[in-house]
């Protein structure tokens, strides 16, 4: 390996860190919901998407600026988060695992065809903050776009932290998590928790579609499948219910997809990713931040 | 009273002789059934098949419809069957369209659909010892090369890419003579694409130019950064893209970020398509890719508007669809086909028979030859991405 073979390879994990930040936003929603109800929303990354579709609703009636458009999208992603409640699982035995496990598969079909269906599958722009900006540092070039990405993922993970474990909410949301019944007893509404964290997992979701097309420049429903994908394993890697888990584990995942591309090429580079998925499901079940005794 | 019973039975026997009859003529129909996507992320393709065939169907329609075997008069109706672009789903839907008395189906939307399904159909006509389906399928979109050899009951109205692509890097090497060298991009995921960018570098090493190398990704990648880079440390004068909308922009806005700017561009056929202005305009400026469509004829452009009433964008795929109506008419009139519930396989047998037997059709940019191997040699030009918009930067004469 050159010089340069060496510049590239640290150039692309760099690019995969930054744009890991999206696989990170997508985590930490599939790992809330899955911390506050121990379910999984297979629907999440597809709601993310169609968050991110429908607010191209505000450039359609206006020539929105950039930001306006990602506010709609969390606003979209908050109310399709609601709605995914509401069928997915309002009304589901949750005593049944695999009940929503379904559900959510139906959803995550159902809005990815609503997706296709609204739009012919058609691939459509979206807007992106900074796309133009690229700060050198020394021989390497970090796309500006995908700093404020990354720095909006962190905005939104460290608000996250602060609802969860400083706000009255956070509080319920952790009691619920942790002892349903006793927090019933003590006049939570689970029902109300629960809602509010598919309301605001929906809202990060809706932020993570919409860094997802910025990076990108385009929106597609090709996206959903993938995104789903990542999501879930940035989720088992960085262990179930744990966001400082899903975030470490999204960059890691961003970062080791660009290196398995630059190394092994497009035909090999998922096969690592699932290898490493594998590895972690034997190895280290709990995830990385879990203890060492958490396997049994 | 005896008088106006006679009057009655005169009128009433006249109205049994002559109402019947111009009734059955104005009523007869002959439904022509197609299939395609038309759900999932390919289903902009089956959208754009179904309202030109439509737009086809009225336009014959208005001109006093196709004149059957019996001399009667019949206007053509269309359906539309969804297989999702998958094989197992297209191959059913063929099925069940054969179990109606359609006589010929239209479709389908992606060659992997089209090879799986070819392959059910009987290979050679009355081979009695294969057992495969006796329907004749005329595809429109699915544009893998050669795949109407599968069976003698398969025709396409496909563009052929290797002559296509063969014209377009003669046409830069002698436009171009000092470009040398070419770099190439392919979604490796997607057979059409995958196919056509064994074409194209298999054409630019014949025409000498130099193929430094081949970045790959897949249909629904998102990131390109890696594969982009090689491309820029290539540095080729020539940049060719085999890959669908999504991909092509996404990778040229990453050549955009990147700075890579090479000489010339060249495109793959399906993405001179709307959705590619749609995704990046700005970044496909330039773009070169041939093309068997453009509204640059009076009976093209009058087609894309027809087109575009029925909720479609006429493109090189549905303007297949749209030429392949008049091919079934001209078929059903010289094979005096009936369309009688009593007479299908017989139908079926004088379709393929008229098809096998065309030598050359009318097309919307001009006549298209006929092959022994039931492919289409259609007409072509090269359009580019300016200013927003597909023109035509050069016809060739073929």
């Amino acid at each position: 390996m050159d010089l340069l073979d060496l510049i590239d390879a640290v150039q692309s994990v760099a690019d995969g860190v930054l744009f890991g930040t999206t696989y990170a936003l997508l985590g930490i929603g599939f790992t809330l919901i899955f911390g506050v109800m121990h379910k999984i929303n297979l629907s999440y990354a597809a709601a993310s998407v169609g968050a991110a579709y429908a607010s191209l609703l505000v450039m359609s009636v206006v020539q929105a600026p950039a930001v306006l458009v990602f506010v709609a999208a969390a606003v979209a992603g908050g109310a399709i988060g609601g709605l995914v409640y509401l069928v997915g699982f309002r009304f589901i035995p949750l005593a049944n695992p695999l009940a929503t496990l379904m559900s959510t598969v139906g959803l995550l079909l159902l809005i990815d065809e609503i997706i296709v269906h609204t739009t012919a599958g058609v691939p459509l722009n979206y807007p992106a903050l900074f796309s133009d900006v690229i700060v050198q540092v020394g021989p390497f070039g970090l796309r500006g776009d995908l700093m404020f990405v990354f720095a909006l993922g962190c905005v939104c993970m460290t608000v996250l932290l602060l609802l969860l474990y400083r706000t009255r909410l956070g509080l319920a949301t952790r009691a619920v998590s942790q002892q349903p019944t006793a927090s019933r007893l003590c006049g939570i509404s689970t029902t109300q928790v629960n809602v509010l964290t598919f309301v605001i997992t929906g809202v990060v979701g809706g932020i993570a579609g919409a860094m997802t097309g910025a990076a990108i420049g385009m929106l597609s429903p090709l996206l959903s499948l993938p995104l789903t994908v990542k999501g879930l394993i940035v989720t088992v890697i960085g262990g179930l219910g744990s966001i400082p888990g899903a975030i470490i584990a999204g960059l890691i995942v961003g970062g080791l997809e660009n290196a398995f591309q630059f190394f092994r090429g497009v035909s090999e580079r998922d096969l690592y990713i699932m290898l490493l998925l594998f590895a972690f499901l034997v190895f280290r079940p709990g995830g990385i931040f879990a203890k060492s005794s958490g396997r049994d | 009273m005896r008088r106006l019973h006679a009057v009655l039975a005169v009128l009433l026997a006249g109205s049994m002789l002559a109402l019947p009859g111009s009734a059955l003529a104005q009523e007869r129909t002959v439904k022509i059934t197609g299939f395609g996507a038309k759900s999932g992320v390919v289903r902009v393709f089956g959208i754009n098949s179904e309202a030109a065939m439509k737009a086809a169907a009225e336009e014959i329609n208005s001109k006093g419809g196709v004149t059957l075997g019996d001399g009667t008069k019949a206007k053509f109706t269309v359906d539309f069957l969804d297989d999702r672009c998958n094989a197992e789903e297209g191959i059913s839907v063929v099925r069940r369209i054969a179990s109606t008395d359609a006589f010929v189906a239209v479709g389908p939307t992606c060659s992997n659909v089209a090879e799986s399904l070819f392959g059910i159909l009987q290979k050679k006509v009355g081979d009695a010892t294969d057992s495969g389906l006796q329907f004749p399928i005329i595809a429109d979109v699915a544009a893998k090369g050669g795949l109407a050899k599968i069976s003698e009951w398969a025709f396409r109205n496909v563009p052929s890419e290797f002559e296509m692509y063969k014209s377009l890097i003669a046409w830069i090497r002698k436009e171009h003579p000092d470009l040398k060298t070419m770099y190439g991009g392919v979604e490796k995921d997607f057979a059409h694409s995958n196919a056509t960018y064994g074409v194209m570098k298999g054409q630019a090493e014949g025409a000498g130019l130099q193929v430094l190398g081949t970045s790959e990704w897949l249909l629904n990648d998102t990131t390109f950064s890696t594969q982009v880079r090689d491309m820029k440390r290539a540095n080729a004068d020539i940049v060719a893209i085999s890959a669908h909308p999504f991909t092509t922009c996404g990778v040229l806005k990453e050549m955009a970020r990147q700075g890579v700017k090479p000489k010339l561009l060249i495109g793959l056929t399906s993405s001179s398509s709307i959705e590619t202005l749609q995704g990046c305009a700005k970044q496909a400026e330039g773009i070169i890719i041939p093309t068997s469509f453009a509204p640059v004829t009076p009976e093209a452009k009058l087609a894309a508007e027809q087109v575009a009433k029925f909720g479609g964008s006429a493109d090189l795929h549905s303007a297949a669809a749209y030429e392949i109506m008049f091919i079934l008419k001209d078929v059903i009139e010289s094979q005096k086909i009936m369309a009688k519930p009593d007479t299908v396989q017989a139908d079926r047998n004088k379709m393929r028979a008229g098809l096998a037997a065309l030598k050359e059709t009318k097309g919307l940019l001009g006549k298209v030859g006929r092959t022994a191997d039931r492919e289409a040699i259609k007409p072509y030009l090269y359009v580019h991405a300016k200013d927003g918009s597909w023109q035509v930067l050069y016809k060739p004469t073929l």
